[in-house]
């Protein structure tokens, strides 16, 4: 667990103890009120004919109940209605639906498979206090599942998850799962709400590009709700989409939840995208090594970067880049009058490449105001993998 | 954050919600008997690096197993303080430590135990001087030498015995030695082309030993080699600490060092099969690790990691191989460290269940 030093509301935030996951308050409300933006005038309240599709925040990749409120107070596009299985978050694993529902969150999707025993009576059990939606991609699964709602004298509302090409998961679209949803329609103690695919990110810039795209990637997801409802059965949700692709989903008729996470924190991979919206989470980390003119060495590694997938960027040193990342130690290189700018206890700026990786080492935010610390954020799922 | 689950020991491996870390302690006594057996009435000893495993239990257990210094190493200040609050009685934070307050933080520990901390610049030098002046303790200072990683550390003899003769001639320090850490340019299990490798990437240090000797100050710690080098950087005469540390977990970056098992590995389930030939297990990145590449499986031929994102792992299964939803995987790492730092247990097992479970302590201690 982090030990962080403890330091007084108001501190300046390069006076931080470092490493310090740091998350910039203003810029999360910025990108939260841009983001949102996009699906103005659907959400609660907005006439049916034009609900269009609304925001489920992914809350996974941060991990803290603090960042959720803030997007579930989003002006557009969020559904809070009471006893109804709309908007709500969406999670990644039961561990961390656990701990939302304890934090006070209610509908929750879990956008994962619950297979093993235990954890079914796990969800059965969180489904007691809180409104769960499952994802289910396997007719033995869906049994289990109904058998144990069934003795637990309960019931469960369930999503069909697709595979619509990224290949972690998912049944194939088109008649399998035609087939599985109706094995959720009939089973006792399931309630079938929808089907949910992951398109994975769209890595382009350019807009026409970036709809086309998207819209060949959700086409067989929506063949596939046209097969539903040819076959009678009623989808009451379609969730698919993500921070790459938001203004596109949120305007694909049939879409209803857009399962977006990385917006109000942003990292490298998705900024490289999205230029509209800001990186809020960056790590303060602290020179402590200057061996050589064109060389400087920071405290934090990989095991507070998380550099796994990308490196991070190093942010406001002209001519400074981060190039390597050993254990504990960032290594910069330094050109020009970066040479002379960087001494040892010098505070630099690492914007993560991987948002959820970075996120993954720490257990709490240092969320700042205008410059100065306005509190310790929990990151309440870490490590809630199970 | 995860404060929930503690498997009772005795619990059968299978029923283990996953994913979690599991810990072969069959394999871990093993790693800890060959550097207790190799280091056991020899001149030099382990100092085993803490930062793999960041546990005060696994620190002690091979203390007592022997062939120690009867301490150990730690990357961080917060590393250290877990390591000195469990009851190490001598610790060495091999990076350097320059801001004030956790100067501070270090030479408050040096109350409670032996500190050591790794220099490599004179401005530190004394910065840590008037911390434990004014805190009225001594704290050993080690140089750190610079041998072919490209990061901290003198580069050259010079400034290294200019930096030696300044902390000796400081209140508050007592020069202790050198360190350096370094690399296998290219592995070999070959004992021969280590012990080359080994000597011609530590031979700077032997350089500035001499020099520092010459210049009429004692040196009392050589601390140098790693896992890669246990046994040929502990045979130089000059050496008197190691500091391995990836020998306790293993991985599979370190599979040209046989004598080593591998002893830390993620129990994952399968959660989806989608198609013939195709499983996806709830294990990923954030679970294992991705930095070197996709985990190995063990034990199961015919099943290989083919894709990784944050929270699956995508396997390919040979035809006739059965492998469904609900069945476990046992997946070995790359890096083991960037495995460990994830976690906030280590779940021992031994003849297939629960032996006990170790609060991985200093798992996040990054300052």
């Amino acid at each position: 667990m982090e030990r962080p030093i403890f330091q007084p509301v108001g501190t300046p935030v390069e006076e931080l103890d470092t490493p310090a996951l740091v998350v910039d308050l203003g810029v999360v409300e910025r990108n939260i009120s841009t983001f949102h933006n996009a699906f103005r005038g659907t959400g609660y309240g907005a006439e049916p004919a034009n609900a269009g599709a609304q925001v489920r925040p992914h809350v996974s990749c941060h991990g803290c109940p603090e960042i959720a409120r803030l997007q579930l107070a989003a002006d557009n596009g969020i559904v809070c209605a009471p006893d109804s299985n709309l908007g709500g978050i969406a999670v990644g694993s039961l561990g961390e639906a656990e701990v939302f529902a304890g934090a006070g969150f209610d509908s929750i999707v879990i956008a994962d498979r619950i297979v093993t025993p235990g954890k079914i009576r796990r969800l059965l059990a969180l489904a007691r206090q809180v409104s769960v939606t499952v994802t289910v991609d396997d007719a033995n699964n869906v049994h289990l599942i109904s058998e144990a709602a069934v003795d637990a004298e309960s019931s469960l509302d369930v999503l069909v998850e697709v595979d619509i090409g990224r290949g972690f998961g998912g049944v194939t679209s088109g008649p399998s799962a035609l087939e599985l949803a109706r094995a959720v329609h009939q089973a006792p103690a399931l309630r079938f709400q929808g089907i949910s695919g992951d398109e994975g990110p769209v890595s382009t810039t350019d807009a026409s590009e970036r709809e086309a795209e998207t819209r060949r990637r959700l086409q067989p997801l929506l063949d596939t709700l046209s097969l539903l409802e040819g076959a009678g059965i009623g989808v009451s949700a379609i969730c698919s989409g993500n921070t790459t692709n938001y203004e596109v989903v949120a305007g694909i008729p049939g879409i209803t939840e857009v399962l977006a996470g990385i917006y109000p924190l942003m990292d490298m991979q998705t900024l490289a995208v999205r230029p509209e919206l800001e990186p809020a989470a960056k790590v303060l980390a602290t020179v402590i090594s200057h061996p050589v003119p064109e060389r400087a060495v920071v405290d934090a590694g990989h095991k507070t970067m998380g550099p796994d997938f990308g490196v991070p960027t190093l942010a406001g040193v002209p001519g400074a880049i981060a190039t390597r990342f050993s254990a504990e130690h960032g290594i910069l290189e330094l050109d020009g009058s970066a040479r002379e700018q960087l001494a040892p206890n010098d505070k630099v700026s690492l914007i993560p490449f991987n948002l959820a990786l970075c996120v993954n080492q720490f257990d709490y935010f240092r969320a700042v105001r205008n410059g100065r610390l306005v509190g310790y954020w929990p990151i309440a799922t870490r490590g809630r993998l199970d | 954050m995860d404060q929930l689950y503690r498997p009772q020991p005795g619990t059968p491996l299978e029923d283990l919600d996953t994913p979690c870390l599991i810990l072969d302690m069959d394999s871990l006594d093993h790693n800890m008997d060959v550097m207790a057996e190799f280091y056991e009435g020899r001149h030099s000893k382990l100092r085993g690096h803490s930062k793999n495993h960041k546990t005060p239990a696994i620190a002690l257990r091979q203390i007592r197993r022997g062939g120690t210094v009867g301490g150990v190493c730690a990357a961080k200040v917060a590393e250290a303080e877990v390591m000195v609050h469990g009851g190490v009685p001598s610790v060495f934070v091999t990076s350097e430590v320059v801001d004030p307050a956790k100067i501070d933080r270090l030479c408050a520990l040096a109350n409670q135990a032996e500190i050591l901390v790794a220099c490599d610049s004179q401005e530190n030098a004394r910065n840590i001087s008037r911390a434990a002046s004014a805190q009225g303790v001594e704290v050993g200072i080690v140089i750190e030498q610079e041998t072919g990683l490209v990061r901290c550390g003198v580069q050259e003899v010079e400034p290294g015995v200019a930096l030696a003769k300044l902390v000796d001639a400081l209140p508050g320090l007592v020069f202790k030695g050198i360190m350096s850490h370094q690399m296998m340019s290219e592995p070999s299990s070959d004992r021969e082309d280590r012990a080359t490798e080994a000597h011609r990437l530590i031979q700077p240090v032997l350089d500035l030993r001499e020099a520092v000797l010459a210049a009429g100050l004692p040196v009392e710690i050589v601390s140098t080699g790693e896992t890669w080098s246990y046994d040929v950087a502990g045979e130089m005469p000059e050496v008197t600490e190691v500091q391995g540390g990836s020998y306790l977990v293993m991985e599979t970056g370190y599979e040209y060092m046989p004598d080593f098992q591998f002893a830390g590995k993620i129990l994952s389930t399968i959660v989806s099969a989608p198609k013939p030939g195709v499983a996806i297990g709830d294990a990923g990145a954030r679970a294992v690790g991705g930095l070197k590449g996709l985990p190995r499986v063990e034990g199961r031929p015919g099943v290989e990691a083919v894709d990784m994102d944050t929270d699956r792992t995508v396997f390919h299964v040979e035809d006739g191989v059965q492998l469904g939803i609900g069945d476990q995987v046992t997946l070995i790492p790359g890096q083991q460290d960037a495995m460990v730092s994830r976690w906030d247990r280590f779940i021992g097992i031994r003849n297939g269940v629960v032996e006990v479970v170790w609060d991985i302590q200093a798992r996040g201690c990054h300052n």
